[in-house]
């Protein structure tokens, strides 16, 4: 269970880094520019049900497409790996992680950035040196409720990695997926062990939220 | 020398504006007149439903306001997480421009920038000097200063340096204030009136 544990909250801690480093700009871009295309888009990870987000990882990654070919030849696989995990972590993380980054960059005051665009500094130069320097708190926070989403994660990840074949993780599962083996193998008793184990951690990671929110 | 022969509609208010002049500009007008409106218009911040702006001669319409050589300064411009001599140099950096450290000097003297710190923790009128300052500094061709001249402390004194250094710099100013003293430091007054505007000198 510990080892469980160990790669759910590492995988999940990275499937966070990865929404803050792909996502804030997306985030970004729909505050500051009306997109009501894109940010339906960037919503459908949450609005279907996940195990289908597994599946298409998995028909993307697989000898039947062209990339999935490409991806074979040059040795990365998916299926059961811990780049497959946190493939699927980032994606169903997305979604909250833009939600919660939108509202806050629309909050921003966009004196600062107009401020700095007449000083001569670019788009990209405005949004690194100005909006990100700034953005800190909200950033931390909007990447711990993605953290904790990536860590309540079951659909997906039972069908790209139900468990990681690779060292230092080989042969274990993320822990939503040990608490289901548990309870089909073992029944509710084992179930509800693990479960409260990792209700604990969960609450840990909520009032740290609560704690960088103030 | 600015040229905009603008017109705007935003909801019920139209603006219908003719500014064409150079050096020291000042614009009045009650809440509402469109002071506002038209600086973001000159600045790159809307876009003219009509008209044009030209910029010493250059047509600068449909530029990005980055591109524009115009620098707009409100009560809330500021980069706010940089330090005062970081702030005051950031503008000229992005330009690529050599400022002599004299030169720094002899501005922050005549402007009164004798503080230091976050700018994010300066008083508003300290914040408003850092950032007119700023701007002088990255020579833009035009600085918009939209209604921040009010919370300066020696204003007078303040506008006749802010004057002198953007002279010397071959910098147009328009700034609007609420203050009809502020107008006869000016070379040039308009005024608006529900959206139009009249030279007065």
């Amino acid at each position: 269970m510990v080892r469980a544990i160990e790669l759910t909250l590492l995988s999940s801690a990275v499937a966070a880094a990865l929404c803050v480093t792909i996502f804030t700009p997306l985030a970004y871009y729909f505050a500051r520019n009306k997109n009501s295309l894109g940010e339906a888009l960037s919503d459908i990870p949450a609005s279907i049900p996940h195990p289908i987000i597994g599946v298409a990882i998995l028909v993307i990654v697989s000898p039947l497409t062209p990339f999935g070919r490409f991806l074979l030849s040059v040795g990365i696989n998916f299926f059961n790996t811990f780049l497959g995990l946190i493939t699927a972590l980032t994606i169903v993380s997305a979604p909250i992680y833009i939600n919660s980054m939108h509202p806050f960059f629309q909050s921003m005051n966009v004196a600062h950035e107009n401020y700095a665009l007449g000083l001569g500094a670019s788009k990209f130069r405005t949004f690194m040196s100005v909006v990100v320097p700034n953005s800190g708190r909200g950033i931390l926070n909007a990447s711990l409720i993605a953290m904790s989403r990536a860590m309540s994660e079951f659909g997906s990840i039972s069908i790209v990695a139900y468990y990681v074949l690779q060292q230092p993780f080989y042969g274990v599962s993320p822990a939503p997926v040990l608490i289901f083996q548990y309870y089909t193998y073992y029944g509710l008793g084992a179930a509800v062990t693990a479960s409260a184990v990792m209700i604990l951690v969960s609450i840990a990671m909520m009032v740290l939220l609560r704690l960088v929110k103030r | 020398m600015i040229e905009a022969a603008v017109k705007k509609k935003l909801g019920s208010f139209k603006l219908d504006a003719n500014v064409s002049d150079e050096r020291f500009i000042c614009l009045t007008g009650k809440n509402g007149s469109g002071k506002t409106t038209l600086l973001n218009l000159i600045g790159g911040i809307l876009t003219p439903d009509e008209g044009h702006i030209t910029l010493n001669s250059k047509n600068i319409t449909n530029l990005p306001i980055e591109r524009r050589q115009v620098s707009i300064i409100t009560p809330d411009s500021c980069i706010p997480h940089l330090d005062v001599d970081r702030h005051l140099v950031w503008g000229a950096k992005n330009k690529g421009l050599n400022i002599e450290d004299d030169y720094i000097t002899e501005i922050k003297t005549g402007l009164g920038i004798n503080f230091d710190g976050k700018v994010r923790k300066l008083s508003l009128g300290m914040r408003e000097r850092v950032a007119l300052v700023t701007s002088l500094i990255s020579r833009p061709e035009l600085i918009l200063v939209d209604e921040t001249l009010s919370n300066i402390d020696n204003r007078r004194d303040f506008i006749d340096a802010f004057k002198t250094f953007t002279m010397k710099a071959n910098i147009d100013v328009i700034f609007t204030t609420q203050s009809p003293e502020d107008s006869s430091e000016a070379d040039h007054h308009y005024r608006l009136e529900s959206g139009k505007s009249t030279r007065l000198f």
